[in-house]
């Protein structure tokens, strides 16, 4: 909080007129962001005074011409605004916007137009780039955000109070070692599978399964890294209504030939509790 | 309906994109934002390019105008003054000095005698500017026209910081006090 002081009544001046140093304003606009109703008031009142600074400036009629001008200038902004950036004409075809006449040597013309040419076609090379850039660019920005938006489903997964955690006990054909849990999600049937020391033998693979009523589905394999541990993201684990159980089988490498049925040994089993 | 009420008018039909609210603004107030950059670049060739690029930034910026912080006069007031002062830094430092030496008294030069014209409001201001103490208006005008910062106020008359900021208040209210809120307009 920066008390009110009298000091700052005189900052409000300086402030209105746009010329205060950089320490002065920085110090005044801290203390308007909290609120100073009394500089507030003293603001209202000075800015009246800077207005009358530019109504005392010595009048003058300006050329009746120039209204024309101003006017051309801003429609030839409008249709600029209108036109779609990919179908703009280069520089040289637009409407010129126009400014006071000034005495200029015709070399200086020459000059000036080759200039503009050139640069049109600098411009219209930029944008053109720019333009394809920017397509480029919008679509990565819409992956990104799809990524992001999955990224917060399966966080959301984490948290979702009706997920159940299925913790999945290995078989006695199963490495007593084995450890995986499940987190499963049956209002958007989405689970994210946690495994550790689940280096299996060389040529074998760990195959996930969804157990229903109907029989066995294969969720696909989990495969671990170096050190054992597998995290898998499953999209579909199976409908809550007949899901059972999570097993896990050993199978040679690749996975069982049937997507139905373990072809390799049952080596952990989790039922899903209520 | 007031004026300030027709020019708000104005500026949301600029938002709308609507040329017609500007041509009307344009008629309300060009003459008095001609004055003002006039006074502060001092000749006409340059008053017409600052004043066109006063308009078009007004139609460009129309939907940064708050009508909270003040009257749209006084935006495009604003507008104005801060392009004419960014024109004169721009210029080269002879063209500065020859500029800061004609601001005070104000430019008396052929160019800026062209198509004068009498206004009430302008005389009652002028006067009251006179009759103010001379360094308050001196403080006044190199802020207000030539958009020094106090500091260089400060240097500038050779006066301690603490006394320019106090000038400048009191000048400020003064002027307000001197000329009475209906004559403003």
């Amino acid at each position: 909080m920066i008390p009110h002081r009298d000091e700052h009544l005189d900052l409000c001046a300086g402030f209105v007129l746009d010329v205060l140093d950089a320490s002065d304003r920085a110090a005044l606009e801290a203390h308007l962001a909290e609120g100073c109703p009394t500089c507030q008031a003293e603001i209202e009142r000075l800015s009246a005074g800077v207005w009358l600074m530019a109504a005392g400036a010595p009048r003058h009629r300006a050329p009746a011409a120039m209204k024309s001008r101003v006017m051309a200038a801003v429609q030839a902004t409008q249709a600029e605004a209108r036109t779609p950036l990919r179908s703009r004409p280069a520089a040289e075809e637009r409407a010129p916007i126009p400014r006071p006449k000034r005495r200029v040597n015709p070399l200086a013309w020459a000059l000036a137009a080759g200039l503009l040419v050139a640069s049109a076609i600098l411009v219209w090379r930029a944008v053109d780039d720019l333009s394809a850039r920017l397509t480029a660019t919008r679509s990565q920005v819409a992956l990104l955000r799809e990524q992001l938006e999955e990224e917060r489903r399966w966080i959301s997964l984490l948290e979702a109070p009706q997920a159940r955690v299925v913790q999945l006990a290995p078989t006695p054909d199963g490495s007593p070692t084995l450890v995986a849990r499940l987190i499963y999600d049956p209002a958007t049937r989405r689970a994210v599978a946690v495994c550790e020391h689940f280096s299996p033998p060389t040529g074998k693979d760990y195959q996930l399964w969804a157990i229903s009523a109907a029989g066995p589905t294969s969720l696909g394999l989990l495969r671990a890294d170096a050190s054992g541990r597998a995290i898998v993201r499953l999209r579909d684990a199976g409908d809550p209504k007949t899901l059972a159980a999570f097993a896990v089988s050993l199978e040679r490498e690749g996975g069982s030939p049937s997507s139905h049925a373990p072809a390799g040994p049952v080596v952990m089993v989790g039922k899903l509790g209520g | 309906m007031t004026d300030p009420d027709r020019d708000r008018i104005c500026v949301d039909r600029m938002n709308a994109g609507d040329a017609r609210g500007l041509e009307e603004l344009y008629d309300r107030h060009n003459d008095l934002l001609y004055s003002l950059i006039l006074r502060i670049v001092g000749r006409v060739a340059e008053t017409e390019e600052v004043l066109q690029e006063t308009w078009l930034q007004a139609w460009s910026k129309a939907a940064t105008y708050d009508a909270s912080r003040g009257a749209v006069g006084a935006w495009l007031v604003t507008l104005a003054r801060s392009r004419a002062i960014d024109r004169v830094r721009s210029l080269g430092s002879r063209r500065r000095a020859a500029t800061a030496a004609a601001a005070n008294p104000p430019p008396r030069s052929e160019d800026a005698s062209v198509g004068a014209v009498q206004n009430q409001l302008q005389e009652r201001v002028a006067t009251a500017l006179a009759s103010l103490a001379p360094p308050q208006r001196e403080v006044l005008e190199l802020a207000y026209f030539q958009g020094l910062s106090q500091s260089e106020i400060a240097a500038r008359l050779a006066t301690p910081l603490g006394t320019v900021k106090s000038w400048t208040r009191q000048g400020l209210l003064r002027l307000r006090q001197l000329v009475p809120e209906e004559e403003w307009t």
